[in-house]
């Protein structure tokens, strides 16, 4: 123990050297968090840096990658903030997570840039209520991903015969012909967020588009019918045709599936296309993709936002920067997502691309662009409903749905208790 | 007369080594002592490790987590993780050094093979195990049904009754080379006229091993124990890195739960509360065990 505390301690005095190091660097350039850390994400990132370093070269800013995922930015700002050295603006996810920050009186308005921007005509309705807490906006989108689509081997569709599926019962079907022709008819990844994201379709199938935000604000009842519904759903169309194995599999593991075709089809988010790319597949040709069956007119999507910190000094020069269409264009070019901005020249995407900007025009002009509800919901309640959704795609028995549902009941009610539900 | 001009200069001495004992106790305090005061203090509080708004809660956050499924569960594992780093690695490590103790060729080569998995990140080893425990098309998979054994084959990290252990399994790739090298350096110091005599008296192997070399290579199997218990209390990062303690929490250790509390779900409080269960946790098996070894190197080497 003694030992694993001294070496603690001097990892601590380690860190400590590096952000006073940080925090020196810092009085000459300002630095903007992600942790867009390599590949074309980095590149995507540093072509806004550059951009905004040219446009305004008064209050230059640097790139600094915080290597992992939201939860190491979160422990690095936790530590940055705690110690008065915040960055000028980070990465950061949605909805909850913004108000987080905001209730600890971390987070400045940028009341001025949006108005600046047009924030309330270039960005879809669904995404500006969640990146505003009471009616004040907080960060700048920069990039939207579906997570609503089931990508298809269009190979194997056309040598079977099959149709991409617009209804749960034509899906079941194309499902049944799939396993009869000896391949599986869905794939899927362990972890928290990739049943979760499958269970959005059948959820909102139950319960529509407003019935999906009264959820993300506390107002439905995991043990009321609709919800119980919506997971049986969940069972009947999706987890049944899942391949074997699927839990042992990352969300990558679960992509070579579909490009070796042992799964006829894969609900995951639209990344999995530059994956399969880059596997050497053909967005088109070899695969495409098709609304997940029930979810009618909505598109969900998954955000990275730019958000400054109050103590920030020269953040809406990035942040001006950051929402133009001349940024956007450029980071979701290399990223291969799709600009938030939605104003900006779709001839940056390639055949998924421009097909989703269509689809999400589609879904905005019926104001159904829905983000994500893991970001809505308070944060301990998105990540134990993720991980029970996990528990009962691997064994979705009554038994354990009752349990699953009595669990996430309970937290729903403390945190009603704890009023931590936002009116989105 | 000899006393009284004695004692300034044992004062000066005393002055001496408590300016060298200063900045030690100094780093001590503040790096060691202070983190683990806060960190008791946080454990009754509830603090999302943003606001500068702290409530006290008393016990809440203790009552919460010794009801809670999830933390029996992340307690299990982390005993199950201290038998498995008290039994294999160092079974293992000293079978293989047992192995190479006999002046075989290419001795130097097995060496560096058998120790330079230790070497790798465990992030890296991680990554790698996260390859060859792929169900369908995974090398160990491959493997068993290429020697018609492919309906052993499991869904190694998917399965929640052995993915504890499956993990295990790349642990024990990772960290035997550590017990080799330590049981390879303890046979190389024995005195091999005891191992000599044994074998003149007509002890076969077996009996060599148990009676002389064994009982002789005690201090090395007291390092090995000893930090091998360390490992399996601070064990994270290479669940983390794997599973992220999943499927569903089926992985989870005291470690990974905590970190997931603290910063997926910003509840320091209750993380708090699982770090200081973890420190008395260590301190009421290891201490101990630390204390009686301590005590018999000690009575050994007298």
């Amino acid at each position: 123990m003694l030992k694993m505390t001294r070496r603690t301690a001097l990892l601590l005095a380690a860190s400590i050297i590096t952000l006073s190091s940080a925090a020196s660097a810092q009085e000459s350039s300002s630095e903007v968090w992600t942790y867009w850390g390599s590949g074309a994400e980095k590149q995507a990132i540093e072509s806004v840096v550059a951009l905004d370093n040219q446009k305004h070269p008064d209050t230059e800013v640097t790139h600094r990658v915080i290597p992992g995922n939201t939860l190491e930015m979160r422990r690095q700002l936790q530590t940055a903030l705690l110690g008065g050295t915040p960055p000028t603006a980070y990465q950061s996810a949605m909805g909850y997570e913004l108000k987080t920050f905001v209730d600890a009186d971390q987070l400045a308005s940028i009341d001025s840039v949006w108005k600046q921007v047009k924030g309330d005509e270039i960005f879809p309705r669904g995404l500006q209520r969640v990146v505003k807490i009471d009616g004040k906006p907080y960060a700048i989108p920069l990039n939207m991903g579906v997570i609503s689509n089931v990508f298809y081997r269009k190979d194997v569709f056309d040598k079977l015969g099959l149709q991409p599926p617009k209804t749960i019962a034509e899906f079941d079907a194309v499902c049944d012909k799939l396993a009869a022709a000896g391949i599986a008819p869905l794939g899927n990844a362990s972890g928290p967020f990739w049943s979760m994201y499958n269970f959005y379709a059948p959820l909102l199938s139950v319960l529509g588009p407003d019935g999906y935000f009264k959820m993300a604000q506390g107002e439905v009842s995991f043990t009321s019918p609709e919800i119980r519904k919506a997971f049986e759903l969940y069972r009947d169309t999706f987890v049944k045709h899942y391949s074997k194995n699927w839990s042992g599999k990352t969300w990558a593991q679960g992509g070579d599936d579909l490009v070796n075709k042992d799964v006829g089809m894969y609900m995951m988010g639209d990344w999995v296309s530059a994956y399969m790319k880059e596997r050497g597949l053909q967005p088109g040709k070899d695969y495409d993709f098709f609304p997940a069956p029930g979810i009618g007119k909505a598109t969900l999507i998954q955000v990275d936002v730019i958000a400054t910190p109050k103590e920030s000094k020269t953040s809406d020069n990035f942040l001006l920067t950051a929402a133009s269409t001349e940024a956007q264009a450029s980071f979701n070019k290399y990223k291969g997502s799709i600009a938030a901005n939605l104003k900006t020249d779709p001839s940056i995407y390639d055949y998924v691309g421009q097909k989703e900007v269509k689809q999400l025009q589609a879904s905005e002009a019926e104001n159904v662009v829905l983000p994500n509800l893991f970001f809505l919901l308070p944060t301990n309640l998105g990540s134990e409903m993720g991980n029970q959704l996990e528990r009962f795609a691997s064994d979705p028995s009554d038994a354990t749905l009752d349990t699953v549902l009595k669990t996430l009941e309970a937290l729903r009610l403390q945190d009603k208790e704890d009023d931590a539900f936002v009116n989105w | 007369m000899s006393i009284t001009s004695a004692t300034p200069g044992a004062s000066r001495a005393r002055l001496v080594y408590a300016l060298f004992l200063a900045l030690p106790v100094l780093l001590f305090a503040v790096f060691y002592l202070l983190p683990v005061a806060e960190t008791i203090l946080t454990s009754f509080q509830k603090w999302n490790g943003l606001s500068a708004h702290r409530t006290w809660v008393g016990l809440r956050n203790y009552t919460a987590l010794f009801g809670q499924e999830r933390f029996l569960h992340s307690l299990i594992n982390n005993i199950k993780w201290l038998i498995f780093y008290l039994l294999a690695p160092p079974s293992l490590g000293l079978a293989l050094a047992l192995l190479l103790n006999r002046e075989i060729r290419g001795e130097t080569i097995f060496k560096v093979i058998f120790f330079l998995p230790y070497a790798i990140p465990p992030v890296a080893v991680a990554s790698m195990w996260r390859w060859l425990y792929e169900p369908s098309h995974g090398l160990i998979t491959v493997v068993m049904q290429s020697l018609g054994l492919g309906a052993l084959a499991q869904n190694w990290l998917g399965n929640p009754a052995i993915v504890t252990y499956a993990i295990m399994g790349a642990a024990l790739w990772w960290t035997a080379g550590f017990s080799f090298i330590v049981f390879s350096a303890g046979l190389r110091n024995l005195p091999s006229e005891c191992i000599e005599a044994a074998r003149l008296d007509g002890g076969n192997a077996w009996q060599i091993f148990w009676r002389v070399t064994f009982p002789l290579l005690w201090p090395s199997t007291i390092i090995v124990l000893g930090l091998s218990a360390v490992d399996a209390m601070r064990i994270f990062d290479i669940v983390w890195a794997m599973t992220n303690g999943g499927p569903a929490y089926a992985s989870d250790v005291l470690a990974t739960q905590m970190y997931d509390v603290a910063f997926g779900r910003l509840n320091m409080g209750q993380a708090s509360a699982i770090a200081v269960t973890l420190l008395v946790m260590a301190a009421v098996f290891i201490l101990p065990y630390i204390t009686y070894m301590a005590r018999h190197v000690e009575r050994t080497e007298a």
